[in-house]
């Protein structure tokens, strides 16, 4: 018998996104509450089949201090469970999950990412996130982050805006078909082009929308994937880097981190067919398609991306659900999830999915 | 950052060499092998080349400048790397990729990112006349405000409008039993929802199963002066503890586990009609003998 080729390898086995929207009107915890219980649905299981959760949330969005504390109680955690929370986004918790399980010791984890930006005004939450010195009394925006990048890659010759609009365009057309989108329907180019800018070069349709959201996947290890589930999705790569938080340091027309992070978690080892990445900006698709040496074979963000919905702090887990979900209801084998932080793509992980057969 | 700080209150800028680079704003490590930078210093600028740029239309409270501007990532002379800042350029048609800027110098300067107060199309600085500071800057004040808007929840609500009627409403979890107050929207043990009908009304007697004394310190919003009781309430015949209770002309002396307590609902008087839950004031002691009960000090929930 040959031997188990993902044998030590950690799958997923269930998850569950939340609807997508502007302000969903409840709290937090009740948005984890749901996507905790879709999950654990998902895969077979319940509550009580999960050996360690690990949540990514962010203080500063809450508006609250130690606001993870309180979303605990989507848990479900008596009797008490091991639990760790990461001021990330829910892939970079589900990164921590997926080496927790690799101890040995434990079965069953639930990683979780969730944020409600409806509480406040983004463009003033996300400057008072950056470095003290330098940049937060500035009050540099994450707009106009991404705005000094879309120029630099413009000045390039690496993108257009006609073509940063016409991915807004299929975006928002691709996004029509998902559940899990916000901001949907048929645009067109040329009519996109004739508005105003927001932070020249970027126009609306080159932004994410405000979006309240929540996402939790299960994963578990290679032994109890098997008993639970028909068709484990194995985690055959999973890697993140991070490079300087100034940006007038790097090279803005490039990502070298995700560079990193895709050869780290093995992205030359076969074709890539569908990778969802978290483009919350039109001009960030085709740097990192290059950046991650993704080549015109490669479906980009068939669900739509974070550019028809964006749930900060849940906007990298859904990809990586999104990404399942392509092995599991579209027939795919190999796809990419992909997350990022920090301003002009500080930090980038990079997970990569194979299916059973 | 120190002495990065200190130079812009003398309205210099400067950069701190790392290996062959000149690194502007300096930072503490070398940025590729994370080592302790020495502090090797050199002047830049004043002037420098825009890397790249945007264009704010509408600036937020919290952008340097309140009227439209770019920011820009400027490369001074003499630097390897860029500082972002503003520039005040009228027009996003006077701004290119390329183009040569200058700072230009706030009057007041205190040792802050904004001492700078702009960069400006050109090759001069615009130097100002201020007091320099008589010390180096070793502190650094950053401010900002921000509004938050939080969805009070139904039960919440519902709680509220309960103690504005005189009664301590609690859900009980139609799965496990357990009793919440405080219009918890779900059972976090069995992660049920709990909705009206899940409501019940609590007994308004009880016995106090832990307690602190608090010696308070002035901060914003505390009005107590003096030190003050914070009770544990077991209530009689449910099982829930109602945590963080105040107590209501009580001496601290007489607060201590065991101690059978009553609620106390505020007179017509002490009501805010706009505050339902100004209606609840406290605990006061019943006067009936103690509850020994063994192992009461245990009981958290």
């Amino acid at each position: 018998m040959a031997t188990d080729p993902h044998a030590n390898d950690i799958a997923i086995i269930g998850w569950s996104i939340s609807p997508m929207v502007r302000n969903i009107g409840y709290t937090e915890a009740r948005m984890l509450l749901d996507v905790v219980t879709g999950a654990v649905d998902d895969a077979g299981i319940t509550r009580d089949d999960v050996d360690f959760t690990c949540a990514g949330s962010c203080d500063y969005v809450a508006g609250q201090a130690f606001s993870f504390v309180q979303n605990i109680d989507a848990v479900g955690a008596w009797p008490p469970k091991r639990d760790s929370h990461v001021e990330m986004d829910g892939a970079w918790a589900m990164y921590e999950a997926w080496m927790r399980l690799q101890i040995g010791d434990i079965d069953v984890a639930v990683a979780m990412g969730s944020g409600r930006s409806s509480t406040s005004d983004p463009e003033l939450l996300y400057s008072m996130e950056m470095d003290p010195y330098y940049l937060a009394p500035l009050g540099t925006d994450a707009i106009s982050f991404a705005a000094l990048q879309a120029r630099a890659l413009l000045d390039a010759g690496k993108i257009t805006e006609r073509q940063m609009a016409e991915i807004a365009v299929r975006t928002r057309r691709d996004g029509k078909a998902s559940p899990y989108s916000q901001v949907t329907g048929d645009f067109d180019v040329d009519t996109l082009l004739q508005a105003d800018y927001v932070r020249n070069p970027l126009r609306k349709h080159d932004l994410p929308p405000i979006t309240d959201g929540a996402c939790a996947v299960v994963i578990a290890t290679a032994a109890k994937a098997r008993e639970l589930c028909e068709n484990p999705i194995w985690i055959t790569g999973f890697a993140h880097y991070t490079e300087a938080h100034y940006v007038g340091m790097r090279d803005l027309r490039t990502s070298n981190a995700s560079t990193l992070a895709a050869k780290a978690a093995g992205i030359e080892d076969g074709p890539i067919e569908v990778a969802e990445l978290q483009t919350a900006f039109t001009h960030e698709e085709p740097l990192l398609v290059e950046a991650l040496g993704l080549g015109a074979d490669t479906a980009i963000n068939p669900s739509g991306g974070p550019l028809v919905a964006n749930p900060v702090m849940a906007t990298g887990l859904v990809r990586i659900a999104e990404a399942a979900s392509q092995i599991r209801d579209h027939g795919k084998h190999r796809t990419l999830g992909h997350s990022t932080s920090g301003p002009c793509l500080q930090q980038n992980l990079v997970c990569i999915l194979e299916g059973s057969q | 950052m120190s002495a990065f700080f200190t130079a812009l209150t003398e309205q210099r800028l400067i950069g701190i060499r790392s290996g062959d680079r000149v690194i502007v704003p300096p930072r503490e490590w070398d940025p590729d092998t994370g080592d302790e930078l020495a502090l090797d210093f050199v002047d830049v600028g004043p002037a420098g080349t825009v890397e790249t740029w945007c264009w704010v239309d509408k600036p937020t409270s919290q952008h340097p400048l309140d009227h439209a501007f770019a920011w820009a990532l400027v490369k001074l002379d003499g630097a390897d790397t860029s500082i972002l800042h503003a520039v005040d350029a009228g027009s996003a048609d006077a701004m290119s990729t390329g183009m040569r800027v200058a700072p230009r110098w706030k009057t007041e300067r205190r040792g802050h990112i904004t001492d700078l107060d702009a960069f400006v199309p050109g090759e001069t600085a615009e130097t100002n006349d201020g007091a320099k500071l008589d010390e180096p800057v070793t502190m650094m004040d950053y401010n900002a405000t921000i509004t938050y808007t939080t969805p009070v929840p139904t039960n919440l609500l519902r709680y509220e409008q309960a103690t504005g009627e005189g009664r301590l409403l609690g859900l009980k979890c139609p799965g496990c039993g357990r009793l919440y107050t405080q219009g918890k929207g779900f059972c976090p043990i069995d992660s049920v929802e709990l909705t009206i009908e899940h409501e019940v009304d609590l007994p308004e007697t009880g016995v106090i199963t832990n307690y602190t004394i608090i010696t308070p310190t002035p901060y914003p919003g505390q009005t107590e002066t003096e030190p003050f009781a914070r009770v544990h309430v077991l209530l009689d015949g449910a099982e829930i503890v109602l945590g963080y209770q105040g107590m209501v002309d009580t001496p601290n002396e007489n607060v201590h586990v065991g101690v059978r307590v009553a609620a106390v609902w505020a007179s017509p008087a002490e009501r805010d009609e706009n505050d339902p839950m100004s209606n609840f004031v406290g605990w006061i002691p019943t006067g009936e003998p103690d509850d020994t009960t063994p192992g009461l000090v245990n009981r958290l929930n």
